[in-house]
């Protein structure tokens, strides 16, 4: 570690020593702040999870956990939270599989490579509201040239009111969250690619490998890591997508759209039903905990 | 090696298939953005337009206040970006360079945050903006955006850090130079593409955040362009038209997410 240099002189009682009364003086601005803003609200919904409340979210009776057993005995919200677990499932698994596929296709060395891969960037670089906007015009029913464009090349006669239905809306709106998510995934599959030694694969060639072997015992081991944090991460962002779905259906048509955050934020700030909301709060906080602790058992694997 | 140069052409067809695919809405968008009212709103739809209208570029600005909406994004983003990154350098520089209780639980901390989903604390935090009196304000969005860009700005720029040498900082602080003057003069020009990363992240990040905007701002006077293009598709009877013009524009301000992703994969492996 470099780091170790300056100080080792002063190792012993070095916890008030002039270095790390420093360290904690430079520290203290950013983590007033991340505890008054971040770790203070959380602090705060936890305790109005376990609070009746009136309208504007004023705590009016400690009811202990009756707020949790009600939303466990609603079948919605039961809906809502197998609707999160695959939704999340099923979009990264196509991204993973989609970003594997590019990045592989891109790892072969041609001319206009380059190109290729700024203009993989390009739903990456536009934000996800605009593209969620951009999407809800490509999905309209009367005026979009997508459904014009599929009915005119006779590849689907009569598609779908994308947006309209249950089942249409819901795979319209994990495509548009797949279709944002696959130049990360592709980048990031490439650049750990791009790591992997070429003398692997020559070694591989001359002993008869063929490329699916290649892919099978060399490209994937070498990307394991890669792999695994960007999944773990992208998992993480899939399950957090709040933009994608309120800004195309806002959870509708019916509720058939809504996954568990987009159903904490309709729960609180469209029908006011505060101690729902944060109770909602409160269980998706434990489950991405234990996603982040994973993650950061990986990273710290590596890392340290 | 010769049946791999015989697979070239067909990777490159796949490639080139696939990319077009993916690229579907952008054709789309900029035919309707070239195209007037009349011709976006006929049954069936075309791709090609007639007539080239470029008055949507010109209406956008004047007849609706997108002018507004950009000038609020732009004060928004740059206040989130100074407010990061003069947080986030002396943490980054405590934790690469000092030795402390609790550092490992720290840096966990960040990394965990950073994970959280902004819709945890939305609940509680619009209520704690309120009862600062922030409701509608830049001041409240800048706080709030700054929670969720700090984590990682930190994180990565102490990444930079590391990797400068320490003598080079011992040298300074032996000619006499105290610890931010080494910080300041040393440390930051040679982690400039660190810090450059940092800015253009918070930047990009705030430019882009939507749900905060949404529950934080009610008049037009402090509605960022996300929020606008939102309340543009519900308000006024949508006009695509230059809804996809108005994107084009917004387009144009986050070309740089290539650059930040090229930081947050350096960070990752």
């Amino acid at each position: 570690m470099v780091e170790s240099k300056l100080i080792l002189h002063r190792r012993k009682g070095y916890f008030w020593s002039t270095e790390s009364k420093l360290a904690y003086l430079f520290l203290l601005p950013a983590t007033v702040f991340l505890l008054a803003f971040m770790i203070y609200p959380i602090i705060n919904v936890i305790i109005m999870s376990l609070y009746k409340t009136n309208k504007i979210g004023k705590l009016v009776e400690f009811t202990g956990s009756t707020n949790f057993s009600d939303l466990f005995q609603q079948k919605d919200f039961w809906v809502v939270m197998l609707r999160s677990v695959y939704w999340t499932g099923l979009a990264v698994a196509v991204k993973t599989l989609f970003g594997l596929i590019l990045a592989l296709l891109l790892n072969v060395e041609y001319k206009g490579r380059k190109v290729a891969r700024t203009l993989i960037i390009i739903p990456w670089a536009s934000s996800v509201p605009v593209s969620a906007l951009l999407w809800r015009w490509v999905y309209h029913p009367e005026f979009g040239l997508l459904t014009h464009s599929l009915r005119v090349t006779g590849i689907w006669k009569n598609p779908p009111v994308w947006l309209g239905q249950p089942v249409s809306a819901f795979f319209s709106v994990i495509w548009v969250d797949i279709w944002i998510g696959i130049p990360f995934m592709t980048l990031v599959f490439l650049a750990g690619m791009q790591a992997v030694s070429k003398d692997l694969y020559e070694a591989a060639v001359v002993d008869g490998a063929n490329t699916f072997q290649k892919f099978i015992y060399i490209t994937l081991p070498g990307i394991r890591d890669v792999l695994l944090i960007a999944t773990l991460l992208s998992t993480l962002w899939t399950f957090n997508d709040f933009n994608t779905i309120y800004l195309m259906t806002r959870g509708g048509p019916a509720g058939s759209t809504h996954i568990l955050i987009t159903y904490i934020y309709e729960h609180t700030f469209a029908w006011w039903k505060w101690n729902y909301g944060a109770a909602m709060a409160v269980i998706t906080f434990i489950i991405l905990s234990i996603i982040a602790l994973i993650y950061a058992k990986v990273y710290f694997r590596r890392e340290m | 090696m010769k049946r791999q140069k015989r697979m070239k052409p067909v990777l490159i067809f796949w490639t080139v298939i696939i990319i077009l695919f993916l690229l579907f809405p952008f054709f789309i968008m900029v035919a309707t953005m070239l195209k007037s009212g009349k011709e976006v709103y006929t049954i069936p739809p075309y791709w090609i337009p007639k007539k080239i209208a470029l008055s949507n570029f010109i209406t956008i600005w004047t007849q609706y206040p997108f002018a507004r909406y950009f000038l609020n994004s732009f004060i928004i983003a740059a206040g989130t970006t100074i407010l990061t990154t003069l947080l986030c350098i002396p943490a980054a520089y405590a934790v690469s360079r000092f030795r402390f209780y609790g550092k490992r639980l720290l840096l966990y901390m960040y990394l965990v945050v950073q994970m959280f989903s902004p819709i945890i604390v939305v609940i509680t935090l619009f209520k704690i903006i309120a009862r600062m009196q922030l409701l509608d304000t830049y001041v409240g969005l800048i706080l709030v955006n700054t929670v969720f860009t700090l984590a990682f700005s930190t994180w990565m720029l102490n990444g930079y850090f590391k990797t400068i040498p320490v003598d080079i900082e011992e040298a300074a602080l032996i000619d006499g130079c105290t610890r931010s003057q080494t910080i300041i003069k040393i440390m930051l020009p040679i982690a400039a593409p660190g810090l450059v990363t940092v800015i253009i992240y918070s930047f990009i990040a705030s430019w882009n955040e939507f749900m905060f905007a949404l529950t934080l701002v009610q008049s037009v006077g402090k509605t960022p362009l996300t929020l606008g293009l939102y309340n543009f598709v519900g308000r006024y009877t949508t006009q695509w038209e230059f809804l996809t013009a108005a994107h084009h524009r917004e387009g144009a301000g986050s070309r740089h997410r290539g650059r930040c992703g090229k930081g947050l994969i350096l960070t990752l492996s």
